[in-house]
């Protein structure tokens, strides 16, 4: 199965050429989204191994993942991972995440930070986490411990089906949701997560408020075929 | 002459100047700047012959309302709200299109052929998916 791991990145090299490194002993294919970075996040990625498709104008997260869905269902890639670029994920655990894909027993896997040492995770971020978790478990009838991971690992033919529309932070949700609601599988396995104090950005409480609204509305299947 | 009035025909007149100069520049027709051109010539109306306003009156009463203002202001707003809901419709529509540009350019600058990564490692060259 040929495996892609795409990262989203925003101004991140001081960490990008580590993470694309590593990344490229678990996957064939790293492919880096650079959001219009202002600093060198393209030139590392490159350099270091990976595919670089960089947006002229800054989409967001959920925009930046959704290019790098698309270019990639386009090559022909039948697995994928996703992991965020500021180092918070080990690329060492893609073996983990992608496992259950390869074996067949999901078809959507989120690397869950709350399943192994939820106190890493800032008290702020886990309550938030926790309150769009259960939101997203009530709204999609699977339950689901960290819906808004970036870890995570799909199968083609769930990026086929459930293209998320977002360009924001909801895309995490939102896709759980167009995933469930056609019966794709869903599994959580632990992963580590990594926060560092000076480098803590992610969704705030008004990210937090608009991923709710829509997860209780929740969205349109759009497919990308 | 009141200061209003004043105030009000020659904030009428520079709009309605600027309104001109858009519509000549643009090469738009008078259609598409309709609106406003109504609006401003009624604001000169209302500077230079204020008996234009109180011929409201007459439209006032036939609404149910007690005085000019309160026709002015209520349909002010209510136009007002039309029209901010027509530039957020437009904003999305036009974001959700920047979006799909954006997305394309990044797609086509790519090379999205598909090749044997493993083999392609280590090279300076044009990475390809």
């Amino acid at each position: 199965m040929r495996t892609v791991c795409i990262i989203p990145a925003l101004n991140e090299e001081n960490t990008i050429s580590r993470i694309v490194s590593e990344a490229l002993k678990h996957c064939d294919t790293v492919l880096v989204v650079d959001d219009n970075s202002q600093d060198h996040t393209s030139e590392l990625s490159h350099q270091t191994g990976a595919t670089v498709i960089r947006h002229i104008l800054r989409l967001g997260t959920g925009g930046a993942l959704s290019t790098g869905f698309r270019a990639s269902l386009k090559a022909g890639f039948e697995a994928f991972v996703t992991m965020d670029g500021d180092g918070q994920h080990t690329p060492s655990e893609i073996p983990t995440v992608l496992e259950p894909i390869l074996k067949n027993q999901a078809d959507i896997v989120i690397g869950s930070r709350l399943l192994k040492r939820p106190r890493s995770m800032p008290l702020r971020k886990r309550i938030g986490n926790r309150i769009l978790s259960i939101a997203t478990s009530f709204a999609s009838g699977t339950k689901i411990t960290d819906s808004q991971s970036g870890f995570r690992a799909y199968r083609r033919e769930v990026l086929e089906y459930a293209m998320h529309r977002a360009r924001d932070y909801r895309w995490a949700s939102e896709i759980l949701l167009l995933a469930a609601k056609a019966n794709f599988r869903i599994k959580e396995v632990p992963v580590t997560a990594i926060y560092l104090p000076k480098r803590q950005r992610g969704a705030d409480v008004k990210d937090g408020l608009k991923i709710l609204y829509s997860t209780i509305k929740r969205p349109k299947s759009v497919g990308f075929l | 002459m009141e200061p209003y009035e004043i105030v009000a025909t020659t904030f009428g007149i520079v709009m309605l100047l600027l309104t001109a100069r858009e519509l000549i520049r643009r090469k738009k027709s008078v259609l598409q700047y309709s609106f406003w051109i109504a609006l401003w010539i009624v604001l000169i109306l209302v500077g230079t012959v204020p008996q234009f306003y109180f011929t409201l009156l007459f439209v006032t009463q036939e609404l149910g309302m007690y005085t000019p203002i309160h026709f002015v202001t209520t349909f002010s707003v209510m136009v007002l709200f039309g029209v901010a809901y027509y530039l957020g419709k437009r904003i999305a529509e036009l974001d959700d299109k920047l979006s799909a540009v954006v997305q394309h350019i990044a797609l086509q600058t790519a090379n999205t052929k598909p090749l044997d990564p493993k083999k392609e490692r280590g090279t300076s060259s044009t990475r390809s998916l």
